[in-house]
């Protein structure tokens, strides 16, 4: 059987994204080997067929190319949930800072946050990683696969560069700003 | 009169209180006994800052647990002992209210928010999420869970096996006192008793029941039978008022 139809196989009946590592135990295949055969089955699928082999979340899935967006989304009807300008800040200091508590986030935004953490953690974009050794224990929040993979990035490492010591914002950059979330 | 009931007692120290049992503490800072430490910790010979409380902890409960005989008084002198040093901890572990505390009138000096620093970072993100939205993945194969899946109890009723289960309550026995600690029965392990209970024709649930038991008893062999009912490997049915029950 070729290596590129197996790795077909397995991605295609995976519903979440398939870590290179799980597919290397159950090939039992060189990493490399593996790698190889992800870039020929992505290649295959570049050019023909209405799916493409995407890199999210730490592993690897199919998804139907962007082209078909509007036709799925249509017959689909994705439910989609809007997410404000500060839930948005508190997940991008969570996202860059991480492990961080309710605290520090605070004092990133100097307002307080609690609202915006219990939004996240319900939708699972933020998940407890652990607590502070420090008087009441406080909880450390870390992004989860369901962060990576709702903002479309292969792992955390892939995060747009944040660039610290700009300059305070204009009025004209406070309007607020509202974005929506798929699922 | 207590004094006297406690007059007797071996274990009295010169001070007549109970002394607690010889529970070895063995930590980085410290080794010796539970009394030992207690005693050094009182008279300032040890500073519990240094001395972790979890060993301790750790080995008054393998005391509890291994000596489930042991005399009521000492366990209530070596507890009475733990409280007072994680106390003492917890209070030296409280910061310490500085001196020279800034006037009230004094604004302390807040740091200034910097989260417009994320701005742009916030602009890419939410450009990621759009680009997001238009992958759409294979979506979980529709998969009933296993609580959801419809199995068939015939006529029978949540009343009906409410009724059989009151039933059996009726005829346990008293809970005997038991020691703490006492291992939890799982439901798994019960439902492979029920199963060896359970015959092919159908027969009364106190009828699978040999000898004497409890209302815990009756309530973990019940669950176990409804699990069993749902996962499909017992039956029930109703014969007049009867609840019956038999192996599939």
């Amino acid at each position: 059987m070729n290596l590129v139809d197996q790795l077909e196989a397995l991605i295609f009946v995976t519903e979440a994204p398939v870590r290179i590592a799980d597919l290397v135990r159950v090939l039992g295949v060189p990493e490399g080997t593996v790698e190889q055969g992800l870039e020929l089955l992505a290649e295959r699928h570049a050019d023909s067929g209405a799916f493409k082999l995407v890199k999210l979340a730490g592993g690897y899935q199919f998804a139907t190319k962007p082209e078909y967006a509007e036709l799925v989304a249509n017959y689909l009807q994705p439910q989609r949930s809007k997410m404000s300008r500060s839930v948005m800040e508190v997940l991008a200091v969570i996202a860059y800072r991480q492990p961080v508590t309710v605290a520090d986030i605070e004092v990133v935004r100097g307002v307080q946050s609690d609202y915006g953490v219990r939004i996240l953690a319900e939708r699972n974009l933020i998940c407890e990683v652990g607590r502070l050794d420090r008087p009441g224990r406080p909880v450390l929040w870390g992004t989860t696969a369901q962060f990576l993979h709702q903002f479309n990035l292969p792992d955390k490492d892939s995060l747009p560069k944040l660039e610290l010591g700009g300059l305070p914002p204009t009025a004209h950059d406070q309007t607020p700003l509202l974005m929506e979330e798929s699922e | 009169m207590a004094n006297r009931a406690l007059a007797g007692n071996p274990n009295l120290n010169t001070l007549g209180v109970v002394a607690p049992p010889p529970i070895l503490v063995q930590t980085p800072a410290f080794e010796g006994t539970l009394a030992t430490l207690f005693r050094c910790v009182r008279e300032h010979k040890v500073d519990l800052l240094e001395v972790p409380m979890e060993p301790i902890c750790e080995a008054y409960l393998c005391y509890l647990m291994e000596s489930p005989a042991a005399n009521l008084d000492e366990a209530a002198a070596a507890l009475t002992v733990l409280a007072y040093l994680l106390e003492r901890k917890a209070w030296q572990l409280l910061p310490v209210v500085e001196e020279d505390e800034p006037e009230m009138d004094e604004a302390t000096a807040l740091p200034d928010p910097t989260t417009y620093e994320y701005a742009d970072v916030i602009q890419r993100l939410m450009e990621n999420h759009d680009e997001r939205t238009k992958l759409f993945f294979r979506t979980a194969t529709p998969q009933l869970d296993l609580y959801e899946i419809p199995y068939d109890v015939g006529d029978v009723t949540a009343g009906d096996l409410a009724k059989a289960f009151e039933r059996l309550l009726r005829r346990a026995n008293p809970e005997p006192v038991e020691l703490l600690a006492k291992p939890r029965k799982s439901i798994q392990e019960q439902m492979k008793f029920v199963l060896l209970a359970l015959k092919p024709s159908y027969q009364r649930i106190e009828e699978m029941f040999v000898g004497e038991y409890t209302r815990t008893d009756a309530v973990y062999w019940f669950l176990a039978l409804l699990e069993l009912i749902r996962l499909g490997s017992a039956q029930v049915k109703l014969e007049g008022e009867e609840v019956l029950f038999a192996k599939k």
